[in-house]
């Protein structure tokens, strides 16, 4: 297919350093380059401080690069503001906080992220249409939202409102998701239901996206790519056929190879489900 | 009857000064002190206008005032960086000089003798009683004033303001400016406050460059007292609840000064307690279920 060949995000020897000229300077990003292609479902690992969300922060525009530049399906957005480009980035934080307004209710944050979708500042804030379109997406998430549309979000769960807010990033189709460890705060149960809707969700609208995790079960065996960072890089980069075979020692023994360290994130799990 | 009238009459105009201050303080989050100098801008701008003979453009033109000023306070906020409190002082610092400019380097501005928005309404309707008019174009503002914000608040950009308040990080997430976004609630903050100020030198015809000292503090009140009366559900009751706590208030008010000792410049002092106590409700509140926890019995 020729489709899938299309670069949908392109890191080109991104640079930053944090505190430069201070005692406590440290480079967060030490020239990374990455290709995404249009579709490709990247799980990301790396021990602490390896700088997985320093990346992602790096492409939402959080701050602006010192060096190097951050294509998004071929436009230069390095030195776009965040806001800007937030129109075609969606993001899932690991707090479920982040994400939503909490004193809005449910509907009234579906229809903020809807209005990426250029809205006329005036416009009745929710339109009868949108509430339709929200109820009827809700409900394939099958988790009983669709009744409590007026519930202010406050008052869901950590998992419903990582729920609503995988909505909210995915409603107009964003051309890049990016998840950051967003199942981490929730119990087994519902971190697995979760990560069932985001797989559906990526896979029904071939979605390109990265997925930080610290579990590495998940990292090899969710979407189609899987790559380690380690202090400001990518150390590996494993693709599809490759990962196939693959065991977890496999992973661990690589890095070690790579970083001459043992793999040292504190919260990670090794264990199989 | 008189007390009644004129209490009603304050609680209405001082309605629209609520409303400005729920919009920054309970939907934006910002204790903003713009409001002092921008009731008194409003003021300035509406009594020099109503001199020179235009009192309803005078109301406008308060409006506008106000507008201006929470621009300065939003710009002062986004663009340089200020805290929010700060932005605010130094914006009603800066509007002294301008008040005082604007008044024609004068204190304060007599408006006896000179058509207001009230005489001229009276004047149409002369054998209605001049205190009965001056309520019903009090109610009539503020209900126009209240309706309008509710209005404004159910479309696209009030819903922007409203997360603004909420949760930065998603609304910019959104895609949307939340610096412009907090310009404008700023701006639609001081002009109800301004216009508030505009309509209170006309209604007693008498303007002061001191009138809005503690001004924020009277809002803070009214609003806090509305909110202990019709809860805070959505933001549709908070603006109408803000507008009862300013008629509550000014009931209060006329009873401490009309039935205890206190006199009318204690009033400060009491608008400050009330406030105060009303904040430290949920601290106190706290302490009671801690001590109540400790002794072993929930």
């Amino acid at each position: 297919m020729s489709g899938n060949e299309k670069i949908m995000l392109k890191i080109d020897n991104a640079v930053k350093t944090f505190f430069k000229g201070l005692p406590q300077e440290h480079t967060v990003l030490n020239n990374l380059s990455l290709e995404l292609k249009e579709g490709d479902f990247v799980s990301v690992v790396g021990s602490n401080g390896a700088g997985k969300s320093t990346l992602f922060n790096a492409i939402c525009g959080t701050f602006f690069l010192d060096g190097g530049a951050v294509l998004l399906d071929g436009k230069d957005i390095t030195y776009q503001p965040d806001f800007r480009r937030a129109k075609w980035i969606g993001r899932v934080f690991q707090d479920p906080m982040k994400g939503t307004a909490p004193n809005l209710t449910i509907e009234e944050n579906l229809a903020l992220a809807y209005s990426r979708i250029k809205k006329h500042a005036l416009a009745p804030a929710i339109s009868s249409k949108e509430i339709k379109l929200f109820r009827e997406r809700l409900a394939t998430m099958e988790m009983g939202l669709e009744d409590r549309m007026k519930t202010k979000v406050g008052l869901l769960s950590g998992g419903q409102r990582q729920v609503v807010t995988l909505m909210m990033c995915t409603l107009n189709t964003p051309k890049l998701l990016l998840l950051d460890e967003h199942t981490a705060a929730l119990d087994p149960q519902t971190s697995e239901k979760i990560m069932e809707i985001t797989n559906r969700i990526v896979k029904e609208n071939n979605l390109t996206t990265m997925m930080i995790t610290h579990n590495l079960n998940a990292a090899l065996t969710t979407g189609n790519r899987t790559i380690m960072m380690d202090e400001g890089n990518i150390i590996l980069d494993i693709h599809e056929e490759e990962r196939k075979g693959m065991s977890l020692e496999d992973l661990l023994n690589m890095y070690s190879q790579k970083s001459n360290r043992v793999f040292d994130n504190d919260r990670i799990l090794l264990q199989k489900k | 009857m008189t007390i009644i009238l004129g209490t009603a009459q304050l609680g209405f105009i001082y309605g629209l000064l609520a409303l400005g201050i729920y919009i920054s303080f309970r939907v934006l989050n910002i204790p903003d002190l713009t409001a002092e100098g921008s009731f008194t801008f409003g003021l300035a701008v509406s009594s020099v206008l109503a001199t020179a003979g235009h009192p309803w453009i005078g109301l406008l033109a308060a409006v506008a005032a106000g507008c201006l000023a929470g621009i300065v306070t939003g710009l002062f906020q986004i663009k340089c960086h200020i805290h929010p409190v700060l932005a605010g002082i130094l914006t009603m610092s800066g509007l002294y000089s301008v008040n005082m400019f604007v008044m024609g380097e004068r204190a304060n501005i007599t408006l006896i003798g000179i058509d207001t928005v009230f005489t001229d309404v009276a004047s149409l309707i002369p054998s209605v009683d001049k205190n009965i008019v001056k309520l019903i174009i009090a109610i009539v503002l503020t209900l126009i004033g209240t309706v309008l914000a509710v209005m404004f608040f159910r479309t696209h950009l009030g819903l922007c303001i409203r997360a603004a308040g909420d949760n930065e990080t998603m609304v910019r997430s959104s895609s949307i400016n939340v610096d412009y976004v907090k310009v404008i609630a700023l701006a639609v903050s001081n002009a109800f406050i301004a216009l508030c100020g505009g309509v209170i030198a006309q209604y007693q015809n008498f303007a002061d460059i001191n009138s809005g000292v503690g001004i924020l503090v009277v809002g803070l009140a009214s609003v806090i007292i509305g909110e202990v009366i019709l809860g805070k559900k959505s933001v549709t009751i908070g603006l109408v609840s803000a507008v009862t706590g300013s008629i509550i208030y000014r009931i209060i008010i006329a009873l401490a000064t009309t039935y205890t000792p206190l006199s009318a410049y204690m009033l400060k002092l009491v608008s400050a307690l009330i406030v105060a106590i009303a904040l430290s409700v949920p601290a106190i509140k706290q302490t009671i279920l801690l001590q109540k926890t400790k002794k072993g019995g929930v």
